[in-house]
C-alpha cells in the first residue's frame, strides 16, 4: 500500500473546507460512553488513510471535531471512527443510529512512522481512548506481518469496564505473533488480569531498544512517563512518536489554533517525534 | 535457583556483585503456589521476601463484606514484599497467586543479621529497595491522577 505524503494541505481550500456526506453504516458500544461506528460515504468513494491520520467530523448544526481513524488502512472503502462522548459534538456523534448522516473531510495529518518501522521491533503504548488511534497501527502491522521483527501492545484502561476492542485484544493475543500486556488502574472483583500503570508493563514485554520505533497514544503525562521509561531502557527519544492533540478547527494549517510551538498540529502532526516536542510537553500554557 | 541466570530477567539482581548475589542464593528457595493460594497475609510477620519466576502474584486490600480488591499485579522479575526491611517487619497487604506461580523466596531475617555486619552489603540492598519503593510511588501518584477519566 502507499501511504499518503506528510503534509496533506488540498491545493483548494474551499474543497479542502467542504464536508462529504456518509452515512452510518455499524454501531457497536464499546464502553458506556464510548462508540465505534462505521461510516459509508454517499458519494461511493472510499477514504484512503494511513494509520494515525484524523477526520474532522461534522454533525450538521451541531459542531464540527477533529477524531482519529481507528478503521483498517487496508479497507478504505469502510471509514470507522471511535469516539467517547465528551462533550456536545462528540455525544451527538456517539448518539448517532445506523442510517444516520454526518459531514466527513479528510483524512488530515501526519501518522505514524509505518515506513520507519518496517524491519523494527514495533512497541505500542496506549492509554484510555488512545488505544483507537493505534488500532489501524495493528491492523496494518498484522496485514504485512513479516514485514516487521516483535510487535508488542501495551496497553492500559482506568478500570476494566473501560477497556477498547475487548474482542480484538483477545484475537491479536491468540495470533502469538504479538505480545500484548492489558492493565488497569482499578480492579473489580471480575478482573483477573493486571493493575497497575500501563509503564509497569514495559519489563513484560520483549523489544530490543537499538532497533524499537515506539509509538504511545494516550494522556501527556502517561507518553511522558513512558517516553523517560523507554529512554532509560535504551530507546532513543528520536525513534519514540507520541500523538499530540489540541484544539484543531480548519485541519488544513491555515486557522492556528492547534498550533504548538512551531508546529500547526493538524498539518505537522498529530504524530511526532519525541525528541521533537519533549521541551514543549513541559509548558503549561501550550 | 541460579540468580545469576535471573540477572537479565530482574532489575533488581543487575547491580549486585557475584559475592553478593552467592550470598542471597544461599538464603533462597523455590516456592511454587498455584492459582489462588496465598503468599501472605496482611499483618503476618514479614520473614521472606520474594522474586517472580513466572506467574502472577497480586497485592490486594481485604475488608469485611467486600471481595478482595487486587491493587498491584506482580509479575516475572518483580519484588514481592519491602515491609521485611522496615520496621516493624509486618506485611501491610495479602498476596495471593493470579495464576500458577513459581517464586524464589529469601531469608529476610538473615539478610537483615548480615545487613547489621556487612554495612556495604546493606548500602546495596537499602538502594535497590529504595529504587523499588520509588518507583511504585511514582506509579501510585500516577494511577491517583485518575488519566483515563472522562472529564
Amino acid at each position: 500500500m502507499t501511504y499518503a505524503a506528510r503534509s496533506v494541505v488540498s491545493d483548494g481550500t474551499t474543497e479542502a473546507m467542504l464536508p462529504r456526506p456518509f452515512r452510518v453504516t455499524s454501531r457497536h458500544s464499546e464502553t458506556p460512553d464510548t462508540v465505534t461506528l462505521e461510516f459509508e460515504s454517499e458519494d461511493g468513494g472510499g477514504v484512503s488513510f494511513s494509520p494515525g491520520q484524523f477526520t474532522m467530523l461534522y454533525v450538521f448544526g451541531i459542531g464540527e471535531v477533529p477524531i482519529s481513524i481507528s478503521g483498517d488502512p487496508h479497507r478504505p472503502e469502510t471509514l470507522v471512527h471511535t469516539v467517547r462522548s465528551v462533550g456536545a459534538v462528540t455525544a451527538a456523534i456517539a448518539a448517532l443510529r445506523i442510517g444516520d448522516g454526518i459531514g466527513i473531510r479528510g483524512p488530515y495529518g501526519v501518522g505514524w512512522p509505518m515506513g520507519e518501522a518496517e524491519g523494527n521491533d514495533v512497541l505500542l503504548a496506549a492509554g484510555g481512548i488512545g488505544l483507537a488511534p493505534l488500532r489501524p497501527v495493528v491492523l496494518d502491522v498484522l496485514a504485512r506481518r513479516d514485514r516487521f521483527d516483535v510487535v508488542s501492545l501495551i496497553y492500559g484502561s482506568r478500570s476494566p469496564v473501560d477497556l477498547l476492542f475487548e474482542q480484538e485484544l483477545h484475537s491479536w493475543r491468540s495470533r502469538f505473533d504479538m505480545e500484548i500486556e492489558v492493565t488497569v488502574d482499578r480492579s473489580d472483583e471480575n478482573w483477573f488480569g493486571d493493575v497497575g500503570v500501563v509503564t509497569g508493563l514495559l519489563p513484560r514485554v520483549s523489544f530490543d531498544p537499538t532497533k524499537t520505533v515506539a509509538m504511545l497514544c494516550g494522556p501527556e503525562i502517561m507518553m511522558k512517563v513512558m517516553a523517560n521509561e523507554l529512554e532509560l531502557r535504551g530507546v532513543e527519544p528520536e525513534r519514540v512518536y507520541v500523538s499530540v492533540e489540541r484544539n484543531m478547527k480548519c485541519a488544513i494549517g491555515f486557522c492556528g489554533h492547534c498550533q504548538f510551538g512551531r508546529d500547526f498540529l493538524c498539518r505537522d502532526g498529530p504524530v511526532l517525534p519525541y525528541a521533537q516536542v519533549a521541551d514543549r510537553l513541559r509548558v503549561p500554557e501550550l | 535457583m541460579n540468580l545469576r541466570s535471573m540477572r537479565e530477567s530482574s532489575e533488581l539482581l543487575t547491580s549486585l556483585t557475584n559475592t553478593e548475589l552467592e550470598f542471597f542464593e544461599s538464603l533462597s528457595r523455590e516456592v511454587h503456589l498455584v492459582n489462588g493460594e496465598i503468599l501472605f497475609e496482611e499483618g503476618g510477620a514479614a520473614e521472606s521476601f520474594f522474586i517472580v519466576v513466572n506467574g502472577k502474584v497480586g497485592l490486594e486490600m481485604t475488608s469485611p463484606g467486600r471481595v478482595p480488591m487486587v491493587i498491584q499485579t506482580l509479575g516475572p522479575g518483580d519484588l514481592v514484599g519491602v515491609s521485611w526491611f522496615f520496621p516493624p517487619y509486618r506485611w501491610n497487604w495479602r498476596a495471593r497467586a493470579l495464576e500458577d506461580t513459581t517464586l524464589i523466596a529469601f531469608d529476610a531475617a538473615e539478610v537483615r543479621k548480615r545487613c547489621e555486619v556487612d554495612r556495604d552489603l546493606a548500602l546495596e540492598v537499602q538502594g535497590v529497595v529504595a529504587e523499588e519503593v520509588v518507583r511504585r510511588l511514582h506509579r501510585t501518584r500516577i494511577q491517583l491522577l485518575d488519566l483515563y477519566r472522562t472529564t
